[in-house]
């Protein structure tokens, strides 16, 4: 089975692609003006800051840079293309030839480029005589397109792709988490020989419920026998299926010619000066390599937050890799929200004492995880008045007696104490500091030795 | 350019011809085509440009300046709220 | 003239000779104060008129905004006086492909203005110090003013900005000056020219350079092969008077010119087929909202019954040329072809300050003869005002003889950006010849 996919993201700037026009309209045809309405007599103008963003992530990509780059108009007619053209890039995408790894899998990136989104139709009327209405809001808001090559091999791997491909982006250039449904894909599969294409799916969620129907529908008809016929289909997300296209049956060349209103753009420099900050999922990828952290545990710290991998990279520096996870994915990742807020810059200076004295045995681990707990404000205990001296002494003596078997050991070997005082600090849940119970514990035992 | 591209070129523009024309269309066409031969005389060269002068690197920061009217250009087309009224889509 | 004056001469020009799609009708409008009077092609936006750009697919249009070269003239205290006729989308070169109104030539109303700026050159030559701003895509400023006896200038492309031109051809418009003398052309050329925010090809310019002048000039002698006789003899007689001037003129060979006419139609048609896409019936002009048709049924009849036959042809041609299997042959060689051609001009250039020829083959023919000529022919009277539209090169038409009392104009071509040493050439050629005034006028 092979898969490959055509994936439109909108780049989250100011502006639109070509003209000055927020790319935040609320109000219907409220950021509109004569540029992204086509009117005659109006010209486009490049958004700077599209352009470096889609250099950048195609230079993320791994791919060639073309040292020259200009623009096209794609000629076709439908209500939503305020010029019944778009202006994309045919001849000259930003780079091509990249690769993205998803876990071990690399899979290959033939092109990327930067083009400018149509407006947003909306159906009115009935069934089968709707009409168009048409908010421009969206029309010129820029997209970069990611064309993969057929390297996927099933649904939930072209998931995965595109999750990880959101992830690393949205780190890269700001995408924000909505852009999980905002982001649209064309997909190509062939379960046979024969290659389906399925257009226009939006959302993530869809992208993988199209994929799994059509690979579905496939399969059937080449264990029935039959043939896959060579055609674009459409996803329906009512009713899950995929379907022949209904609408863009006529005649359709695209008849692509250069833009000459925007001239040439010389982006080679541009884009080998740019210096790429470290994206999660690569951040992850080294800190297995440097540190040897597990792959999965490694992806769950990039995930939860930045600065708790930051934590974890001081960590580890300090107290090696296997000691930093622990105590990272641990008991930090698990009030992560209030130890930051709580400490902000200091939280490091904070953090990393509590863990040298658990290294140096000095503390125990649970001592330790208390006082961390302390660090994100909640209270070790739930305790609503302080325990009195005397509840401790009658616990430490109940359990001594109960134990004589280490009475006797602790004649011999004063560790023996050990299992004691964790078994006290389990059942008082901490509400003893532990150099109070040990002492209690060895002053009990000594009576009776 | 014979009279079946003739009918293909105008169902890609979008252009209802009617017989005469595609007849008509198709002779001047023809006519016209055949002086674009001299063309393949003329050398091929990877220097090219898409204007006659030099039009390089001309960028627009990314500042937000909304266009002060956007109703008057509303007002151009037909809109049901706010929304423009376009055709029937099958 | 004064304000009454000056609607008295807009009246006539129109009423003899259909100059104005649309004008100032209120003779009050005129009596406002201003430094001047202009007119302004019909595909030029202005806020005050309708702008239809000869056609009926944009009936009713009104644009929100001024085109630039508007809006800086009227900033210089110009008074907008009307919109001028002209062919469908600057498609033709007689101006008669017009829905609205085809213009007739001032010296004699059975002939044409020429085209495509047609109106303009009328208004120039019909209304005493008119500025009559056009605009040339193969010739649309040359042609009209070779045919009606007026100066004509296309400035360099990418001289004066595009903002708020209804697109023809996007790497060749040039928004133009025309006048009955060059005076006016050489005070308000800067006023238009200079770099445009809203324009990025009109950002890369050097500034206006208005001294310089023209010593030398090369004719090329492929250019004087199809002419008419008078028409060689006219040309004779005008270089006889630029030689008794002082300027030396040479023949040369340029080969590369028998290219610029295939090379411009495919490049114009193709860039003419996009830029007419967006005209469908649905978001200006003239809106049809049928519900029972199919959006691409409702595309095709709107366009159909609304966008002329020659209009027509050319968006068939220029799709033609960029579609798949043929984009190669066509389009990219076209493209290719240009730099030869302005390869070939800049070396002329590094031996003469100009390229003079005729303007046209022949004078304004009669709307007659113009019925009976086929396509092709149509196409060919660009033959001389193609290469250097095509090479966006500043050139000006300067009405150099008058043939069965009809006017005919020579065209001088100069390097990029150097419009300057035109306009001075022009102003010592009028000390040669005295432009003759047409009836109309008076």
């Amino acid at each position: 089975m092979k898969i490959g996919l055509e994936i439109h993201i909108q780049l989250p700037t100011r502006t639109k692609l070509f003209c000055s026009c927020s790319t935040a309209g609320d109000e219907v045809n409220s950021s509109v003006c004569p540029i992204c309405l086509g009117f005659p007599g109006s010209r486009p103008m490049l958004n700077r800051r599209a352009l470096e963003m889609g250099a950048s992530i195609a230079k993320f990509l791994n791919c060639e840079i073309t040292d020259k780059v200009w623009f096209s108009r794609k000629t076709y007619f439908y209500p939503d293309l305020a010029k019944n053209y778009q202006i994309t890039q045919y001849e000259t995408p930003l780079g091509r030839n990249g690769h993205f790894m998803v876990g071990d899998r690399r899979i290959g990136i033939w092109e990327a480029h930067i083009e400018e989104d149509p407006g947003r139709i909306k159906r009115a009327g009935r069934a089968g005589e709707e009409v168009a209405l048409v908010d421009y809001n969206r029309s010129g808001v820029p997209l970069v397109e990611i064309v993969t090559a057929p390297d996927l091999t099933s649904p939930e791997e072209a998931r995965a792709f595109l999750s990880d491909l959101l992830i690393e982006l949205r780190h890269l250039v700001g995408l924000s988490p909505q852009d999980e449904t905002t982001v649209r894909a064309d997909g190509n599969i062939s379960v046979g020989e024969e290659r389906v294409e399925i257009k226009n799916i939006n959302g993530l969620r869809n992208i993988e419920r199209a994929l799994k129907f059509e690979v579905k529908r496939q399969s059937r008809l080449l264990a029935a026998g039959k043939k896959i016929v060579r055609e674009t289909r459409r996803f329906d997300e009512e009713l899950g299926t995929t379907l022949p296209s209904r609408e863009k049956e006529f005649e359709e060349d695209y008849g692509y010619i250069g833009e000459p209103d925007l001239g040439t753009f010389v982006i080679g420099p541009m884009a080998r000066a740019m210096e790429l900050p470290e994206t999660p999922l690569a951040r992850a990828s080294r800190l297995e390599r440097e540190h040897g952290v597990a792959a999965a545990s490694a992806r769950q710290m990039v995930l939860t937050s930045w600065e708790l991998a930051d934590m974890f990279e001081v960590l580890a520096s300090r107290f090696g890799g296997e000691t930093a996870t622990t105590w990272t994915l641990g008991p930090l990742a698990s009030h992560w929200k209030e130890l930051q807020e709580r400490h902000g810059d200091r939280l490091g200076s904070n953090v990393v004492p509590i863990i040298e004295q658990v290294r140096a045995g000095r503390i125990t681990d649970a001592e330790a995880r208390m006082r961390l707990d302390v660090l994100a404000g909640r209270e070790a205990a739930p305790a609503a008045t302080p325990a009195a001296e005397g509840d401790l002494e009658q616990l430490v003596a109940r359990l001594v007696d109960s134990h004589p078997e280490v009475v006797k050991d602790y004649r011999t070997n004063p560790r023996a104490a050990n299992f004691l005082i964790g078994q006290v600090m389990k059942e008082t849940q901490g509400r003893y500091a532990s150099k109070e119970v040990s002492d209690m514990i060895r002053k009990e035992l000594e009576k009776r030795v | 350019m014979d009279e079946e591209t003739v009918r293909k070129v105008a169902r890609v523009a979008r252009l209802d011809l009617t017989d005469e024309e595609v007849s008509r269309y198709a002779a001047d066409l023809e006519d016209i085509l055949s002086t674009f031969e001299v063309l393949d005389e003329a050398p091929s060269t990877e220097d090219f440009n898409l204007d006659p002068v030099p039009v390089e690197d001309r960028l627009r920061d990314d500042e937000v300046l909304a266009y002060p009217d956007p109703a008057r250009l509303r007002r151009e087309m037909r809109t049901a709220d706010g929304w423009v009224r376009g055709p029937r889509l099958t | 003239m004064n304000g009454a004056e000056l609607a008295a001469a807009v009246r006539r020009a129109d009423g003899g000779h259909q100059v104005f799609a649309e004008r100032l009708e209120d003779p009050i409008a005129y009596e406002g104060a201003h430094a001047f009077h202009f007119s302004a092609k019909d595909n030029l936006c202005s806020i005050d008129f309708q702008t239809r750009s000869g056609s009926r697919i944009l009936e009713g249009y009104r644009p929100p905004f001024d085109a630039t070269a508007i809006e800086r003239l009227r900033k210089a205290g110009g008074l907008l006086i009307g919109k001028t006729n002209m062919d469908e989308f600057g498609f033709g070169s007689f101006s008669a492909n017009s829905a609205i109104g085809v213009p007739r030539n001032p010296f004699d109303r059975e002939r044409c203005c020429g085209g495509s700026s047609g109106g303009a050159a009328a208004a120039a030559s019909l209304i005493e110090g008119h500025l009559a701003v056009g605009v040339s895509t193969g010739g649309s400023i040359s042609c009209p003013a070779s045919f009606c006896g007026v100066v004509g200038l296309t400035p360099t492309y990418g001289r004066v900005s595009r903002w708020g031109l209804i697109d023809y051809g996007t790497s060749l418009d040039k928004v133009g000056l025309l006048s009955a003398s060059s005076a006016p052309i050489r005070r308000y050329l800067p006023v238009i020219s200079g770099p445009d925010a809203l324009d990025p090809t009109s950002q890369t310019q050097p500034p206006l350079d208005m001294s310089g002048g023209v010593d030398s000039v090369a004719v090329p002698e492929e250019m004087l092969a199809d002419l008419s006789d008078d028409m060689r003899d006219a040309f004779q007689g005008a270089v006889g008077k630029l030689e008794g001037m002082g300027v030396e003129v040479r023949k040369v060979a340029m080969p590369a010119l028998r290219y610029a006419l295939p090379a411009y139609y495919i490049l114009a048609t193709a860039e003419a087929s996009t830029n007419m896409a967006r005209y469908c019936g649905m978001r200006y002009g003239d809106i049809v909202e049928d519900t029972d048709l199919g959006f691409n049924e409702l595309f095709s009849s709107v366009r159909s019954r609304d966008l002329g036959s020659e209009t027509k042809r050319r968006i068939l041609l220029g799709t033609f040329c960029r579609m798949v299997g043929l984009r190669d042959r066509y389009y990219i060689k076209a493209l290719q072809v240009r730099q030869l051609v302005i390869r070939q001009y800049e070396e002329v250039f590094r031996d003469a300050d100009a390229v003079l020829t005729p303007t046209m083959p022949y004078v304004a023919p009669r709307f007659d003869e113009i019925e009976k000529m086929t396509a092709l022919e149509a196409y060919h009277a660009d033959i001389l005002t193609v290469p250097p539209n095509l090479a966006g090169l500043p050139h000006i038409s300067l009405p150099c003889a008058y043939i069965g009392g009809m006017p005919a104009g020579m065209q001088l071509v100069a390097p990029h950006w150097e419009e300057g040493r035109l306009l001075s050439l022009a102003e010592r050629w009028e000390n040669e010849l005295q432009y003759r005034i047409p009836e109309g006028r008076a």
